[in-house]
């Protein structure tokens, strides 16, 4: 059966309702006008509003299909108070054809019940701290956000105002309806604690400016980042404290948000550099009418000392700094996978015997064997050649590679490396997994890797040679 | 009036060579400690602050592992007073290689690039940064432009550049420029190595070495040894007298032949 899922307004003042059978409403009104209902796509636009309103409060979260929680604890004061900042959201979500009911409590189950039962439409309602208990006892229970069957059923017994289950026994009433309607009762009246999904984690580290005019100027932009910076780093700075990843979000007037990211490789807090690494990435933003908001958060973040305390002398403080910021360059222009620094890894396999490692971290004193000496490249993949040996444990005397023979004048090896057995399923393993390498040099002085991978008593698998490095 | 002239002539040099001093920073040295190649650099040594290009040939110049070995013997007397940077555009430098051959690997920081015109940019942000020794670059090829600017980013704090002419993925290869702003260029392929008399396998690595282009110098052609020794003091490539002769009276042998 198919009914309807939402209205608006001038179909409410016909008398239709939500959930009402879609042909009964058409024999009421034959002129309405029905599209299909798309929750998904619904989901999405309230969560693309999540997004937008970041440029109120840090912590916004999604509250059901139609409901917005926004946390504006020690955010007010930036609009003078909650009154005109709960009507600027509302003159905004009216400029973008949003009809919105908004109420500001003391907790989030009171403004829900406010929003929805006591607000009419378009109206901005501020509840004083501490003052929910009045306005709250003449709404439905229905406006404490109970599962349908626990309202119903309250119902049925005449319970249909929260006012009359204010006085009520706990005991009885979570005894009767479940420990939800307690629960809930006390959530609204801020008896009870209740955790909320924010879209994303609040975090302090968040700053903020707002424009009278739009601006779209790339100038501009980059200077308000530079300001906006120089703000939340002298904040990072107070505290002592420094962070390694940085978000800025230009908010356009359209109500699109673009956000733009720069990591720095150690801790940071130097608007200066934060500026620069974010000029060349504002030139990607389209500024269309006009870019109202910037807001700069910064995550990620942690305890930073003031100087680098084993750092000595100055100057190297400063070669240091010159070369932590040519990183951080290079990574948020090039990847950040592109910058990086070879690790030690304990393994006798070659090819897993370094690591990537952040081009900027602490190196490990204890280095690679230095008695096996190791190619200066090595290929990605073993290349295969043809070869010629006198014995078969004995090195080539000739192989071809890459389509040239060359006669090896000197050898040296073998030097045996099984691969590791444990990463294998114990099926697999077999003498096929064991390398000899081999260091040659052929005749015009090229100096390379090969190898030998099985053994020749194995009919099965017959030995094959590969060259994996060429020595400097 | 002759004597005017030279006068005047005096007087313009004293004016070049002092706008030349203006822009450039008072050239250092790393000397390998040897007359017979010092005495054909400018300065009694390799010139830091300025940029050096490193050529190979034949499959070399794709693999270019010699190069890349005498590269960075070059820079790792630098390695000590700063930061070294390798830009290339494939990554199988290897790590425990360059530390066999006694180069700090695990300090170098390692960019790679995706195309000519990232590793120019990477290779001039690189040289141009405080705290920067030297920077290693891989590319095919640095048009006399690109060098300039190269030039004038070592030039900031006395970075010093070698790039080796390395063909990226194989493919066909591009004209070289006919113009270089590189300070000198050296052609590099490996030579026969000598293992020290009644020892089996390899010895040292060597490397022949061709000083092709020098501003103020002179070329030469050297067969160098990787000095094992070497850990703080001398310079890690040490000079195998005769040998070079010996290499040219083959190859002169061979001419005679054919």
């Amino acid at each position: 059966m198919r009914r309807l899922y939402a209205l608006n307004v001038e179909a409410r003042a016909l008398g239709l309702f939500a959930g009402q059978k879609a042909t009964d409403a058409a024999a009421l009104v034959p002129e309405l006008a029905t599209h299909e209902a798309d929750p998904a796509a619904d989901a999405a636009a309230l969560e693309a509003l999540c997004d937008w309103c970041v440029r109120f409060s840090p912590a916004v979260a999604v509250d059901g299909r139609d409901g917005l929680l926004l946390d504006i604890t020690g955010v007010s004061h930036l609009w003078d108070g909650e009154q005109a900042m709960a009507d600027d959201l509302l003159a905004r979500l009216a400029g973008n054809d949003i009809p919105a009911r908004i109420a500001v409590a003391d907790t989030a189950g009171a403004a829900w019940a406010f929003a929805r039962f006591t607000a009419a439409a378009g109206q901005a309602l501020v509840i004083p701290p501490g003052a929910q208990a009045g306005p709250l006892s003449p709404l439905p229970v229905t406006a404490l956000r109970l599962e349908e069957a626990a309202a119903a059923q309250l119902a049925r017994l005449g319970l249909t105002r929260i006012e009359r289950l204010i006085g009520l026994p706990r005991a009885q009433l979570t005894r009767r309806f479940g420990p939800q309607v307690v629960l809930r009762l006390d959530q609204a009246l801020g008896h009870a604690r209740e955790a909320l999904v924010f879209r994303r984690p609040p975090s302090p580290w968040h700053d903020r400016l707002a424009f009278a005019e739009p601006i779209s100027l790339l100038d501009d932009l980059v200077r308000v980042a530079g300001d906006l910076a120089e703000r939340l780093c002298a904040r990072l700075r107070t505290e002592g404290r420094g962070a390694r990843r940085f978000e800025l979000t230009c908010h356009r007037a359209d109500g699109k948000a673009f956000p733009v990211q720069v990591g720095l490789s150690v801790a940071g807090r130097d608007a200066r550099i934060l500026t620069r690494l974010f000029a060349p990435r504002l030139e990607m933003i389209d500024p269309g009418f006009g870019i109202e908001v910037v807001t700069l958060s910064a995550e990620e973040v942690e305890a930073m000392s003031a100087a680098q305390g084993e750092l000595d002398s100055r100057r190297a403080a400063m070669a240091e700094e010159g070369v932590a910021a040519l990183v951080d360059r290079l990574a948020n222009r090039l990847g950040e996978d592109a910058v990086w620094r070879a690790e030690v890894v304990q393994s006798h396999v070659p090819e897993r015997a370094e690591r990537a490692a952040p081009a900027i971290s602490p190196c490990a004193t204890a280095g690679w064997d230095p008695d096996r000496p190791r190619p200066i490249r090595l290929l990605a993949h073993p290349e295969a050649i043809t070869v010629m040996a006198k014995l078969p444990d004995d090195p080539p005397l000739l192989f071809t590679w890459r389509g040239r023979p060359r006669r090896v004048r000197l050898a040296e090896g073998p030097e045996r490396i099984a691969e590791e057995w444990w990463r294998r399923p114990v099926g697999d393993i077999g003498p096929g997994f064991v390398r000899d390498y081999y260091r040659v040099e052929d005749e015009a002085g090229g100096r390379y890797w090969i190898f030998r991978a099985g053994l020749y008593d194995d009919a099965r698998n017959p030995p094959r040679w590969w060259l994996h490095g060429v020595f400097a | 009036m002759s004597g005017s002239r030279a006068a005047r002539l005096a007087v313009l040099r004293d004016q070049v060579a002092a706008l030349e001093a203006g822009t450039r920073t008072p050239s250092l040295v790393q000397p390998f400690g040897d007359p017979r190649v010092d005495d054909c650099l400018p300065g009694g040594g390799l010139p830091l602050g300025r940029w050096h290009e490193i050529v190979a040939e034949g499959l070399e110049t794709e693999v270019g592992a010699a190069a890349a070995g005498f590269g960075a013997m070059l820079a790792r007397p630098l390695a000590a007073t700063g930061a070294v940077i390798w830009v290339m555009r494939r990554d199988d430098l290897y790590a425990p290689g360059l530390e066999s051959l006694g180069f700090p690997g695990r300090r170098l920081i390692q960019v790679r690039v995706r195309d000519e015109a990232q590793a120019l940019m990477a290779l001039e942000d690189a040289l141009g940064s405080a705290g920067v020794a030297a920077v290693l670059g891989e590319t095919e090829d640095v048009d006399l432009t690109a060098g300039r600017r190269l030039q004038l980013a070592c030039e900031k704090h006395g970075a010093t550049g070698l790039i080796l002419r390395r063909r990226p993925f194989g493919g066909s290869a591009r004209k070289a420029a006919t113009g270089s702003a590189a300070a000198t260029r050296w052609r590099v392929s490996s030579a026969a190595s000598h293992p020290p008399p009644g020892e089996p396998g390899l010895g040292p690595p060597r490397w022949s070495v061709a000083l092709e282009r020098c501003r103020g110098g002179r070329p030469g052609t050297w067969i160098f040894e990787w000095n094992e020794e070497a850990d703080h003091g001398p310079h890690p490539l040490r000079m195998v007298p005769g040998l070079a002769g010996d290499a040219l009276a083959a190859a002169e042998r061979v001419r005679r032949i054919a």
